[in-house]
C-alpha cells in the first residue's frame, strides 16, 4: 500500500470533493434539467393557485375558495359547455377511431388497388389545420351559404337545405375526419408488424378467414386502438378552432370555448379560466395516464421484431369498394374542403355560387402584400410572426428534446425517471389549458405581450413531440459510439456535436419539421397568449373570420394550407416513407 | 525505471462499484506490469466488465483508486476522478461502436483529430495503422461497408492511433462467428505484441484468456478467484469454481484424509456407499486433515484401463465414447459420478464395457470447495 502511494504524482493531489462533479456535463444537464423542470411545473403551478382564488364582483380583489368549480359544475352555462365537450370527444373518437381502423385495415392487410400511393394522402389532414377544415365545411355545408347545399338547391330544386355544419355535428364531423389520421397511425404500425404466423396458425387449426380476424387479428390490435381512442378523445377535448366555428356561434360552447372567452376580452375573469381548465385538463391527464400506463404496454405486437412480411387479404371485387373508401375519405377531408376554399378566395364575396365575372386575385393580395397600405396588418404580420416563430420555437425545443433525451437515455438513476415523467405531463394538457397557466405565470413578467410568450408556451406544450422523435432513434443507437469517442479523447460536448448529433441527424430533421407544421398552424395557445403585433397565422385566419369576409378568410387559410403541405413534402423527403407509419 | 518495464503499472485498489443494491465489484485488487496483457475472465454479471467501465472512466466507482502509470485516474478517497477523455486509454468495445457517419479513415484519425494533431502527421499515422491491422483494401470506403471482423480491426487501429497509455478490450470477438474469432485472437495478440501497449482485456471465453494473456483474473461475483499466469491457473486452480469454469475437470467432494507438505495428500471420497482413498496434490496451506475439499482432475490426466490395477480400484461402466479424431471423449460412470476421460483412439473402449479408473496422481488436485 505504501510504496504505491509514493508513486503517486504530485498533480493528483486531494482536491475539493465538489470539483469532480463539475463537468460541462453536468452543468449543462442540470441547467437543462432545471429549466425544463420550472417551464413545466411553474405554470400548472399558477393554474392551480389560481383556479382557488374568486374574483369578487368588482373585478379588483381575490379572495380564496371553492367558487370557481362551482361555477364549472353549477353554472348553467359552463356545466352545458362540460357536457358538450363530452358529446363531441365521443362522436369525435367512435368517428375517428370507426375510418382510421378501417383505412389502415384496408392499407395494411388487404389487396386495394394503389394503397402504397394513396397511404401519404390519407395522413394529410395530420399536418393542416382543423381549424380551416371548420372553415372549410362551413363554407360548403351551412344553410345558407354552403356551396353543397346552393348545388342542391339548383340540381333538386329544392328550398333550405341538404345539410347543415353549423352544429355539434357539424364539429364533431369537421374534428373526426382531422384525427382519423391519429387512430390510423396507431393501428396500421400494429397491423404491419404483426407476426403472420400469429394468424396463420389459427388458420390452420381451422378458423374461417373472418373468425380468425375477429378472435385473432382485432384482438392484438385493440391496445392501438384504444390508444388512438384515447389520443382523440384528448386531442378532440382540447380542441379550440373547430367548435369556435362551427359550435360557439349556434348556441354550442364548450369547454375550450369557454376559457377562450374567460381568457380574453372585457369580461376576462383568468381564475375561472383557471378552474375550467383544471378541470379540462383533470379529464385528459387521467385519459393520457390511462394510455400510457395501462394500453400501451399492452400492445404485444408493436415489439415482436422486424422482417415480417404481413398476410393480405384478398378482397376479390371488393377490392373497389375498399378504393372507394380510400379515396371518398380524401375527398371529403382534403380535396373538397380545399377546392371549396380556392373558390371562394377568389370571391369578392361568398354567397353560396360561383360568379365567374367577379373571379379575382385581391383578397391575396390583401393578405400577402405587406408592404402597401391596403394590406389587412393583421394577416401579413400573422405570416411573419407565425414563421418567426416556427423557426425558433422548432430549433429551440429541438436543442431542449436532444438534451433531455440524452439524459433520459445515456444517464441513469432517479433524475432519468423523473425527467422522461415529466415530458409526459405536457401531451396531457390541452394547448389551451397549458396557454391558460403560461399566462397567470408570465403575465407580470417583461415576456407578457411579446412572441417571447407565444415561444414559451409552445415549446413547453410541444417539446416532448421531438423529444419523442430524438428518443426513438437514440434508443437504437448503442451507448458505446458515445463512449468510445469518449476514451479516443473527445470531451463531452465534442462528442455530442460530431457523433451523438450527426447520427440523429434523421431525428432531429424530422421532429424539426414536425414541430414547424405544428407551430405554424398553432391556434389554441396562441389564441390566449397573443396581443396586438404578435398575432399568428391562425389568429389571423380567425380574426378575418370574425370581422372580415369568407373570402378573405379562405384566402389566408389557403396560404397556411401550401405551406403545410409544403413542409409535408420536405417531411417525407427527409424523414423518409417510413417516418410516420413505421 | 528507465529501461525495465514497470511493475504496478496499472493499480486497482480496493474496486467497489454498487448499482443499487448490488455490489457489482466488490473490493478487489490487483495490478499490472507495463507491456502485458491481462485478462478479466468470468461469467456475466461477475463485474469485469464493470472493473474495465471503472479504469475506462466510463463508470465512476463508489470506492477505491486506479492508477496506471503512476498518474492517478480516479481516488474516490481522495476526491479524484478524471474524465474518460483525459485518461488517454484506447478502448475497443463489443459492438466495436465504428461511427457509421464516417469514414474509415475518419473513423481511425478521429483521437488524432480531438488531440489537434498536424493533419499531414495524422496522414501518415493512420496509413499506418491501418497497415498493421491489414485494413489497406479498405481505404476510402464507408464504415457502414465493413464486416464485423473489418469493423474489429478498425476499432482496433482507432484504440491504437494515437499510441495511449492503456489499451482496454470490451469482449471483441463476442460477435464474431467461431472460425473468424480463431483467426482475430492471434491477430489481436500479433498487433499487441507489436505495439507493446499495456492491455486489459474482458471476456468470457476461457479458451480466449488462456491464448492470449499474460496473466489471467478469473472473477466472479464482483470478487477475484484466482489470479495468475494461463499455465498455472490451468493447471493448479485454487477452488472448484476455478477449475470448473477454466477448461473441463473431474470434481468429486471429499474429506482430507492424509495430509502431506512434502509428498502426496490423500483424499477419501465415497460413491454408492464404497470408500476409496486417492492420492493427490494439496498445495493449500487452509486445508487441513478432516477438512471438506474437492479432487479436481483435467480428463487428459484420467486414464480407463482394462486390466485390474493393484491396491484400491475404481471401477466403472463406459457409458458413451465419441470419436473425435485426436482423441476419444469418453464417459464412465462410477456409482453416480460421471468421469469425463480424453481417452486415446487406440484404447478402443466400448459402449458398455466394464474398465478401471486410473488417475495421474502429481495432476490430481484437492482443492477449496
Amino acid at each position: 500500500m505504501s510504496n504505491e502511494n509514493t508513486t503517486i504524482e504530485p498533480n493528483t493531489e486531494r482536491t475539493a470533493w465538489w470539483k469532480s462533479f463539475v463537468t460541462t456535463e453536468n452543468v449543462i444537464t442540470s441547467i437543462t434539467s432545471l429549466v425544463i423542470f420550472l417551464a413545466i411545473i411553474l405554470p400548472l403551478f399558477w393554474l392551480i393557485v389560481s383556479s382557488f382564488q374568486i374574483l369578487d364582483d368588482m373585478g379588483f380583489d381575490t379572495e380564496w375558495g371553492l367558487g370557481n368549480y362551482y361555477e364549472v359544475f353549477q353554472g348553467r352555462v359552463i356545466r352545458k359547455a362540460f357536457i358538450n365537450t363530452l358529446i363531441i370527444s365521443t362522436g369525435t373518437t367512435i368517428l375517428a377511431s370507426f375510418l382510421g381502423v378501417l383505412l389502415a385495415w384496408i392499407n395494411a392487410r388487404t389487396n386495394c388497388p394503389w394503397r402504397d400511393k394513396i397511404e401519404p394522402f390519407n395522413l394529410i389532414p395530420f399536418f393542416l389545420s382543423p381549424f380551416v377544415g371548420a372553415i372549410a365545411w362551413h363554407n360548403l355545408a351551412a344553410p345558407k351559404v354552403g356551396f353543397l347545399n346552393n348545388i342542391a338547391r339548383g340540381i333538386f330544386g329544392i328550398e333550405g337545405h341538404i345539410m347543415n355544419v353549423d352544429n355539434i355535428f357539424g364539429v364533431i364531423w369537421v374534428t373526426g375526419i382531422f384525427f382519423t389520421p391519429l387512430v390510423y397511425l396507431f393501428v396500421v404500425g400494429s397491423l404491419r408488424r404483426m407476426d403472420p404466423s400469429l394468424e396463420d396458425s389459427a388458420r390452420t387449426t381451422g378458423a374461417s378467414l373472418f373468425r380468425t380476424t375477429m378472435t385473432v387479428t382485432l384482438p392484438l390490435v385493440t391496445p392501438a386502438i384504444l390508444s388512438g381512442a384515447i389520443i382523440v378523445f384528448v386531442t378532440s377535448a382540447g380542441e379550440f378552432g373547430v367548435p369556435f366555428k362551427l359550435g360557439a356561434p349556434y348556441g354550442y360552447d364548450t369547454l375550450t370555448t369557454q376559457i377562450y372567452s374567460k381568457a380574453v376580452g372585457d369580461d376576462a375573469n383568468h381564475y375561472l379560466g383557471a378552474a375550467m381548465s383544471m378541470t379540462l385538463a383533470a379529464i385528459t391527464c387521467v385519459l393520457i395516464w390511462i394510455q400510457r400506463r395501462i394500453i400501451a404496454p399492452k400492445e404485444y405486437t408493436t415489439v415482436t421484431g422486424k422482417g415480417f412480411r404481413p398476410n393480405t387479404i384478398d378482397l376479390g371485387r371488393w377490392k373497389w369498394a375498399a378504393l372507394s373508401v380510400n379515396l371518398l375519405y380524401i375527398f371529403v377531408a382534403v380535396i373538397l374542403p380545399l377546392i371549396c376554399l380556392l373558390i371562394v378566395s377568389f370571391h369578392p364575396v361568398w354567397e353560396g355560387k360561383i360568379i365567374p365575372a367577379d373571379l379575382t386575385l385581391w383578397n391575396y393580395k390583401k393578405i400577402l402584400y405587406f408592404w402597401s397600405p391596403e394590406s389587412i396588418g393583421i394577416a401579413t404580420r400573422g405570416i411573419i410572426n407565425s414563421f418567426i416563430l416556427a423557426f425558433s420555437g422548432a430549433t429551440i425545443a429541438m436543442i431542449f428534446a436532444i438534451l433531455i433525451s440524452y439524459m433520459i437515455h445515456r444517464t441513469k438513476g432517479f433524475g432519468a425517471t423523473a425527467l422522461d415523467f415529466l415530458c409526459v405531463i405536457p401531451i396531457g394538457f390541452p394547448g389551451i389549458v397549458l396557454a391558460m397557466g403560461v399566462l397567470v405565470t408570465y403575465i407580470k413578467t417583461p415576456i407578457y405581450a411579446t412572441l417571447g410568450i407565444l415561444l414559451v408556451g409552445y415549446i413547453t406544450r410541444f417539446f416532448p413531440y421531438g423529444q419523442r422523435n430524438i428518443s426513438s432513434i437514440m434508443l437504437a443507437i448503442s451507448e458505446e459510439l458515445d463512449q468510445s469517442s469518449r476514451m479516443a479523447g473527445a470531451s463531452w460536448l465534442t462528442t455530442l456535436r460530431r457523433i451523438t448529433i450527426p447520427l440523429l441527424k434523421p431525428g432531429i430533421f424530422a421532429g424539426w419539421i414536425l414541430l414547424f407544421v405544428i407551430f405554424l398552424r398553432e391556434l389554441s395557445i396562441s389564441i390566449i397568449l397573443y396581443s396586438v403585433g404578435t398575432e399568428t397565422l391562425s389568429v389571423g385566419v380567425l380574426y378575418l373570420a370574425d370581422f372580415e369576409g369568407d373570402p378573405l378568410t379562405a384566402a389566408l387559410a389557403i396560404v397556411q394550407t401550401v405551406i403545410l403541405l409544403g413542409c409535408i413534402i420536405l417531411f417525407r423527403k427527409v424523414a423518409g416513407k417510413e417516418a410516420l407509419t413505421a | 525505471m528507465t529501461n525495465d518495464k514497470m511493475k504496478n503499472y496499472l493499480t486497482i485498489q480496493n474496486l467497489v462499484k454498487y448499482f443499487g443494491n448490488d455490489r457489482a465489484v466488490d473490493g478487489i485488487s490487483f495490478d499490472l506490469t507495463e507491456g502485458e496483457f491481462l485478462t478479466l475472465l468470468g461469467p456475466s454479471g461477475c463485474g469485469k466488465t464493470t472493473t474495465l467501465m471503472s479504469i475506462a472512466g466510463l463508470h465512476k466507482p463508489d470506492a477505491g483508486e486506479i492508477s496506471v502509470g503512476g498518474k492517478s485516474f480516479t481516488s474516490m478517497e481522495g476526491n479524484i476522478f478524471l474524465q474518460p477523455e483525459k485518461r488517454d486509454i484506447g478502448m475497443v468495445f463489443q459492438s466495436y461502436a465504428i461511427w457509421p457517419h464516417m469514414t474509415v479513415e475518419k473513423n481511425i484519425s478521429y483521437p488524432l483529430e480531438v488531440r489537434n494533431c498536424d493533419p499531414s502527421e495524422i496522414e501518415d499515422r493512420v496509413m499506418e495503422v491501418i497497415r498493421l491491422v491489414g485494413l489497406e483494401d479498405m481505404v476510402g470506403k464507408d464504415a457502414t461497408q465493413l464486416s464485423g471482423g473489418q469493423q474489429q480491426r478498425a476499432a482496433l487501429a482507432r484504440a491504437i492511433v494515437c499510441d495511449p497509455s492503456l489499451l482496454l478490450f470490451d469482449e471483441p470477438l463476442s460477435n464474431l462467428d467461431l472460425k473468424l474469432r480463431e483467426k482475430m485472437r492471434l491477430e489481436l495478440k500479433r498487433i499487441q505484441n507489436e505495439v507493446g501497449i499495456t492491455s486489459v482485456y474482458v471476456t468470457h471465453d476461457q479458451a480466449e484468456a488462456l491464448v492470449m494473456s499474460d496473466e489471467i483474473i478469473v472473477m466472479s461475483k464482483g470478487k477475484i478467484e484466482q489470479s495468475g499466469g494461463p499455465h498455472s491457473i490451468y493447471a493448479k486452480p485454487v477452488n472448484r469454481y476455478v477449475s470448473n469454469f477454466i477448461g473441463m475437470a473431474n470434481l468429486l467432494e471429499g474429506e482430507m484424509a492424509v495430509v502431506s507438505k512434502t509428498g502426496l495428500s490423500e483424499i477419501s471420497v465415497s460413491q454408492d456407499g464404497e470408500t476409496i482413498s486417492i492420492p493427490c496434490v494439496l498445495d493449500d496451506d487452509s486445508i487441513s486433515q478432516g477438512d471438506t475439499a474437492v479432487l479436481s482432475v483435467r480428463p487428459e490426466n484420467v486414464y480407463a484401463i482394462k486390466e485390474k490395477p493393484d491396491g484400491p480400484t475404481i471401477k466403472g461402466k463406459v457409458i458413451q465414447t465419441v470419436f473425435l479424431g485426436n482423441y476419444v471423449d469418453c464417459r464412465v460412470r462410477w456409482g453416480n459420478f460421471e468421469w469425463k476421460i480424453q481417452a486415446h483412439p487406440r484404447e478402443h473402449l466400448t459402449e458398455g464395457e466394464e474398465v478401471y479408473i486410473r488417475l495421474d496422481s502429481n495432476h490430481a488436485l484437492a482443492v477449496l470447495p
